[in-house]
């Protein structure tokens, strides 16, 4: 997946893979519904979704955390 | 002090509204009548809304719309009309010497429209334009929709102006019958407000009333349904922008915890130091805009955030306004927001009853939906008497409904929108 010509391209395989580790962090489960934005878009990327929307699940996931994080 | 404005019992339960302002250049004339697309039955969606528009085309004394508008616009006044979901209104703003022809034009133009077979047909046109236009409009578009959540299945989800299948539908006897029903004197309240003299204005209107008594064939209001559940719809286009509104049922404006809700929306998302401005927009960078907005009727109403916002922040955008939301249901605002919020609400308000206008629309719209009127005093104390726990309380009754979210912009799936709302 790539932005614009020139962009390093990074694969869906090389963000499958860094959601998977992320969902073998313990702290996924320390603010609700975080796991689950992640395998959403694992799930995105699995079939194939158009990358703005990966973006927009791992942000969702981001913004989970950033809510939930102790103050 | 005494109230300004004087309530007139008309022949055949019509009812007139008059304030004088002396130190007025100004007189408005409002023509306010009860029924407005809630009454319509999906056969009908539409019809009131297309009444008004044909009501312009021309009457038996003034036979083109060019002749309306020139009859106003000749002495420099304006002439428009609105319909909405409970009531459509006629109004005119003209010099005060000219009142009595800005009564006579609206006289005209509700009593005397030809409703011409060939306008219905050009008119058909424009509004079926007007309402493919709206398709083109995501702000819009994505409004209706989350109406349509809110009131499913119900006259008051529907857009005013109709859908193309009913309005296409629409004949002149259809439009003929509706009107006949509707346009009668126990449905009229007339306000007039501004530099006239108030016996004169009675006389006027009292010899220009020939609309019909009773009310034959008038539909009532059927409240909505409660809802099911949160819901969230997405409806697919490659915008650039992510459009969201997402919100919840709240209240109707004779609740008695309306003021209440009116605070809760002003802190939240009305203008550029709401909880939403600062912290979605300023301090995250989430979205252009975010804003908050009500809409109530007799016996319901909402709450609602609109979010334009660029796709990928889409659902962080969703669950910032949601945190706001559980912030405001969870600990009292603070004195100081507290205080803006009323000062914002009151000085609104002042400055919406600065025109003869705004207060012709203000006595009429308060007579004909409330059957009473508050005086601007009285207003202003109810919005003082607030407190930051009732804010706080009304927060967390209308925020644990069920939430409800439509979605425009590129989106192929809508489940991380609904995991947001919990859907």
């Amino acid at each position: 997946m790539a932005d614009e010509a020139g962009d390093e391209e990074i694969t869906p395989s090389e963000i499958a893979e860094a959601i998977r580790d992320c969902l073998e962090l313990s702290e996924v489960d320390s603010v609700p519904n975080v796991r689950r934005y992640l395998g959403e878009a694992l799930d995105a990327v699995s079939d194939g979704m158009p990358a703005d929307f990966v973006a927009m699940t791992l942000y969702a996931a981001l913004g989970a955390l950033r809510e939930g994080a102790p103050g | 002090m005494p109230s300004p404005y004087r309530v007139h019992q008309l022949l055949g339960g019509a009812r007139l509204i008059v304030e004088p302002m002396p130190e007025r250049h100004s007189a408005s004339v409002v023509f306010m009548f009860g029924g407005g697309s809630r009454l319509e039955d999906d056969r009908l969606a539409g019809v009131s809304h297309f009444i008004e528009h044909l009501f312009f085309k021309g009457t038996r004394k003034r036979p083109t719309s060019k002749e309306i508008a020139d009859a106003i616009e000749g002495v420099g006044g304006f002439i428009n009309a609105s319909t909405d979901k409970e009531l459509t209104a006629y109004w005119a703003r003209v010099p005060s010497e000219h009142l009595n022809l800005g009564f006579d034009v609206l006289f005209d133009i509700v009593a005397n429209s030809k409703l011409d077979p060939a306008d219905v047909e050009r008119e058909r046109m424009v509004i079926l334009d007007e309402l493919r236009m709206y398709q083109d409009q995501p702000q819009d578009l994505v409004q209706n929709l989350f109406e349509e959540l809110i009131w499913p299945n119900h006259a008051l989800g529907r857009d005013i102006a109709g859908t193309e299948a009913s309005v296409s539908r629409l004949s002149r006897d259809d439009i003929l019958e509706y009107a006949d029903a509707h346009y009668r004197l126990p449905n009229l309240v007339v306000g007039a407000s501004g530099s006239l003299d108030e016996q004169a204005t009675v006389a006027v209107v009292k010899a220009g009333l020939s609309l019909r008594p009773g009310l034959d064939g008038a539909m009532a209001p059927v409240p909505p349904r409660p809802l099911d559940g949160p819901r969230a719809l997405v409806r697919r286009r490659d915008t650039e922008q992510a459009h969201i509104c997402l919100g919840t049922r709240a209240f109707s404006y004779v609740h008695p915890d309306r003021h209440a809700l009116d605070l809760l929306n002003t802190v939240l998302g009305e203008g550029m130091s709401s909880r939403l401005f600062l912290n979605i927009r300023e301090k995250l960078a989430l979205a252009y805009d975010v804003h908050s907005f009500t809409q109530k009727h007799r016996d319901t109403g909402y709450i609602g955030v609109y979010i334009g916002v660029e796709p990928k922040k889409a659902v962080d955008a969703v669950n910032a306004v949601m945190a706001e939301l559980r912030a405001l249901s969870e600990t009292p605002v603070t004195p100081e927001e507290l205080a803006r919020a009323k000062e914002f609400t009151k000085g609104r308000l002042r400055l919406e009853l600065e025109t003869t206008n705004g207060v012709a629309f203000w006595l009429t719209y308060q007579e004909l939906l409330l059957g009473q009127i508050n005086t601007i005093e009285e207003e202003l104390a109810f919005v003082d008497a607030v407190t930051a726990d009732d804010v706080r309380r009304v927060a967390g009754d209308v925020f644990s409904g069920a939430m409800q979210m439509s979605v425009i912009g590129p989106f192929a799936r809508d489940s991380a929108f609904r995991l947001a709302i919990g859907a």
